[in-house]
């Protein structure tokens, strides 16, 4: 039987650890995906997510299920993520310029260095995945959290406006911009119609 | 690798194209499934029409397939224990929070109910004493008298001291009075003739 995120969180409200595991096994890997795309730090990225738990856990008493607790846990995650980025900016650590390979997941790199004869998709999967990473870097932090949001996290454009706290009309405006500025960035980096042209 | 298709890029929109998407967005909209139905009907049908606008829509859903093809990260597996034991750690914690707090709240309730039985009855004295009656009077004045006198005349330590003294010298009195030998018991006139 399916239980809901907001019929679990009632249940955690009420002092059940158990529903808590539950949500947090829901979603773990969307949540530490979309923190890894937005700062590109798996380690950190991991951090955050745990962060971003235990702040729902710690608010769990005042959680009314009048909201969706999908764009709750996003929002907080994005404001984390935000705060992560301007701590880093202070810092003078710009990470989205040199992310070829810091950025490359453990487990694929733990592959990499077992496998002496790589299976061509994998190798292909991981330059796909290197060269987006890349690419959403370079977006405006509004246009890569709409985007992430609606391609990977799967949440509709009002829930997106709500965690961005614009209008769903602006949302609409920053997801085609940066399907168009990611069209361009990937026609850069060697994989668009520009590349097919140079060949033919 | 995937690539994009190879197409022209249409610069000029046709004025059926402007009029029908008010802005360029409604085709990011379009596939993202975000659009009322009839508006979607509506530029379905123009798109089996419109070569352009169906070549803008296919690049989209190509961007758009790219992205989501390319997957993301497989999460540590001690990562959920992890989350779960701090968890654990801040659930005891709260506990503790909880009981401390249940336990003053618990003291401020019996404090509020002995006040208020307290204020209780003070009512029902206020009630039920006359301020007129002489009894009450009487023990006011005494209970005024008394405040005044003992602030105006203090008892002094050396009065104390003294009456004290007074009381041990009594003592002493006392005890030196059982210490004193009984005194022989003078002989009787009869007994004295008789030794005669
Ligand atoms: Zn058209």
């Amino acid at each position: 039987m399916f239980v809901s995120d907001e019929d679990l969180m009632m249940r955690c409200r009420k002092g059940d650890i158990g529903a808590f595991e539950l949500l947090v096994r829901r979603y773990q890997n969307p949540l530490i995906n979309y923190i890894h795309r937005s700062i590109n730090d798996y380690h950190r990225a991991e951090d955050i997510s745990q962060e971003t738990f235990l702040r729902v856990f710690k608010s769990a008493s005042r959680y009314e299920p009048t909201a969706s607790f999908r764009s709750w846990l996003y929002t907080i995650a994005t404001n984390l993520c935000r705060n992560e980025i301007r701590n880093r900016s202070r810092r003078n650590t710009y990470f989205f310029e040199d992310l070829v390979e810091e950025g490359e997941d453990v487990y694929h790199t733990e592959i990499m260095r077992d496998t002496r004869y790589l299976p061509d998709v994998l190798l292909e999967k991981k330059e796909q995945r290197q060269m987006i990473r890349k690419a959403l870097a370079q977006l405006p932090e509004n246009q890569r959290v709409a985007l992430t949001l609606v391609t990977y996290q799967d949440l509709r454009y009002e829930e997106v406006a709500g965690i961005l706290g614009c209008s769903v009309g602006a949302v609409k405006a920053l997801i085609h911009r940066a399907r168009q500025k990611m069209k361009k960035l990937l026609i850069k980096a060697g994989i668009g119609e520009e590349r097919v042209d140079e060949k033919i | 690798m995937r690539k994009y298709r190879q197409t022209k890029s249409p610069d000029i929109c046709s004025s059926e194209c402007e009029v029908l998407l008010a802005t360029p967005d409604e085709l990011s909209a379009y596939i993202d499934k975000e659009l009322p139905a009839w508006k979607r009907h509506l530029i379905g049908w123009h798109l089996k029409k419109c070569k352009i606008c169906a070549d803008r829509v296919q690049r989209l859903q190509q961007t758009d397939g790219f992205l989501r093809h390319a997957g993301g990260v497989e999460v540590s597996d001690d990562f959920l224990s992890g989350v779960m034991a701090r968890v654990s750690e801040v659930a005891q914690h709260q506990r503790q929070h909880n009981a401390l707090r249940s336990r003053v709240a618990r003291f401020i309730e019996t404090s509020f109910g002995w006040t208020r039985s307290l204020s209780i009855l003070m009512g029902s004295l206020r009630y039920n004493i006359r301020t007129r009656s002489p009894v009450y009077i009487f023990v006011l004045t005494f209970a005024v008298f008394t405040m005044v006198g003992v602030t105006l005349y203090p008892p002094s330590g050396d009065r104390l001291a003294q009456k004290s003294h007074e009381l041990e010298l009594n003592a002493e009195k006392l005890i030196s009075f059982e210490v004193i030998q009984p005194e022989p018991p003078k002989r009787l006139l009869t007994t004295y003739l008789q030794a005669k």
